[in-house]
């Protein structure tokens, strides 16, 4: 019987206690629970994800079978699109580069206006170390002639050396063989630039007049002398003076407009 | 850049015969000065003339050695582009510039014997398959 009091006694504390337990922790702030919730969700979360990926893909295995003619026709459609878009996408690059070509032989030909120009590119360059010529994709059939001047948006390219029907052989001014009558801008004296092996965008200017002081800079065009080339024409620039021991031997280095290496489209000009 | 029609003609001269060899030459000599030469000619002559010096090279040396191999393409290099440049001068006029086609010529010879020596097993075994086609009692003179 005591026992039995006293026993009911603490039942009632121990459940007034939890009770007491339970208002205040529903009167926590969450927050502070959020550490239990982690560990509680970090347990069951892997599990559940298995089970829902088991699930999923035991639903999905049923639609497979019926899928595979769609997504296989959807493919094969999928695929005709494709190449179609790649050959869309094709015709427009060849169309972009055309158009970019154009663009240079309009300016080429607003540039030099004055003279009656003919526009071709450059098919080939030669084999070998010691000669720069190229090979231009115009020839007799287009009106091109031996000895006609040939150009480029930048400056002088060169002189054609011989023409078949349909393409023409340009010796480069950088060419070993060339030399080019020609002027400096400033001081108008005449000089020769010739061709040399040691670079291909560099000609050697000689026959400097003893009494002429050569500026670094200065532009050097060519001087219509000689009979190929017409007067005006735009060669480089002086690079350096190579001073010897005597005025009469002195060269200087020019560097030449038109970069020969990149050399794509060039004017052929028709009257001198 | 390496000449590779010096290394053609060589090797068709040294393991046909010199008939062979400068009408190859003076046929690849033609068609290469039609496509970009200045004159029609000066590669012909040249090349032609690597076909004799294969030939001559046929009878004195050896062609189962690497190095002759190397030395002969070395020597032919050397003689089609002094004499190319000859010529050129002669008929253009150019400036003379012997260091810088020295500098040149040294580069192009270090390509052709690379190329040969890249190429080498190739050329012999397609070497001897032809010669035994085209020189059935050949003569050996000398060998070193």
């Amino acid at each position: 019987m005591y026992k039995n009091k006293k026993s009911g006694i603490l039942g009632i504390i121990l459940t007034i206690i939890i009770l007491i337990m339970l208002v205040i922790l529903t009167n926590i702030e969450n927050s502070n629970l959020s550490y239990i919730e982690n560990v509680a969700s970090k347990l069951v979360v892997p599990i559940q994800n298995g089970l829902t990926y088991l699930k999923n893909k035991i639903n999905g295995n049923s639609t497979f079978f019926t899928d595979i003619n769609d997504l296989k026709d959807e493919n094969k459609q999928l695929k005709e699109k494709n190449s179609q878009l790649e050959q869309s996408l094709r015709e427009l690059e060849n169309i972009k580069t055309e158009n970019e070509t154009l663009k240079e032989y309009l300016s080429l030909t607003e540039k030099f206006s004055k003279y009656e120009t003919i526009p071709g590119y450059v098919v080939n360059r030669d084999i070998s170390n010691y000669s720069r010529t190229i090979v231009i994709s115009i020839g007799k059939k287009d009106g091109v002639e031996e000895k006609m001047p040939v150009i480029s948006d930048k400056g002088l390219v060169g002189h054609i050396i011989s023409v078949d029907d349909n393409t023409s052989k340009v010796q480069t001014i950088i060419d070993s063989g060339s030399s080019v009558s020609s002027l400096m801008s400033t001081t108008r004296d005449s000089i020769v630039c010739k061709g040399t092996l040691e670079s291909t965008s560099s000609l050697r200017a000689m026959y400097i007049p003893t009494n002429t002081t050569i500026i670094q800079g200065d532009s050097i065009e060519t001087s219509g002398i000689g009979g190929i080339y017409p007067k005006g024409i735009h060669i480089g620039t002086v690079e350096k003076v190579v001073n010897t021991n005597n005025n009469i031997d002195r060269y200087a280095v020019i560097k030449t407009a038109v970069d020969f290496d990149k050399l794509e489209t060039v004017l052929v000009i028709k009257n001198k | 850049m390496p000449n590779i029609f010096v290394i053609l003609v060589l090797f068709i001269a040294l393991f046909t015969n010199r008939t062979l060899g400068v009408t190859y030459g003076v046929i690849l000599g033609i068609l290469l000065d039609l496509f970009i030469g200045k004159k029609i000619g000066i590669t012909a002559i040249m090349l032609g003339a690597i076909g004799i010096i294969g030939s001559i090279f046929d009878k004195n040396f050896s062609k189962d050695s690497r190095i002759t191999m190397m030395i002969m393409v070395m020597v032919s290099t050397i003689i089609y582009e002094v004499g190319m440049y000859f010529i050129n001068y002669i008929i253009f006029s150019i400036n003379v510039e012997i260091f810088e086609f020295i500098k040149i010529l040294l580069v192009e010879v270090l390509y052709n014997i690379i190329i040969t020596i890249i190429i080498y097993p190739l050329l012999q075994k397609a070497g001897y398959y032809i010669e035994n086609k085209y020189k059935e009692n050949k003569i050996l003179t000398r060998y070193f």
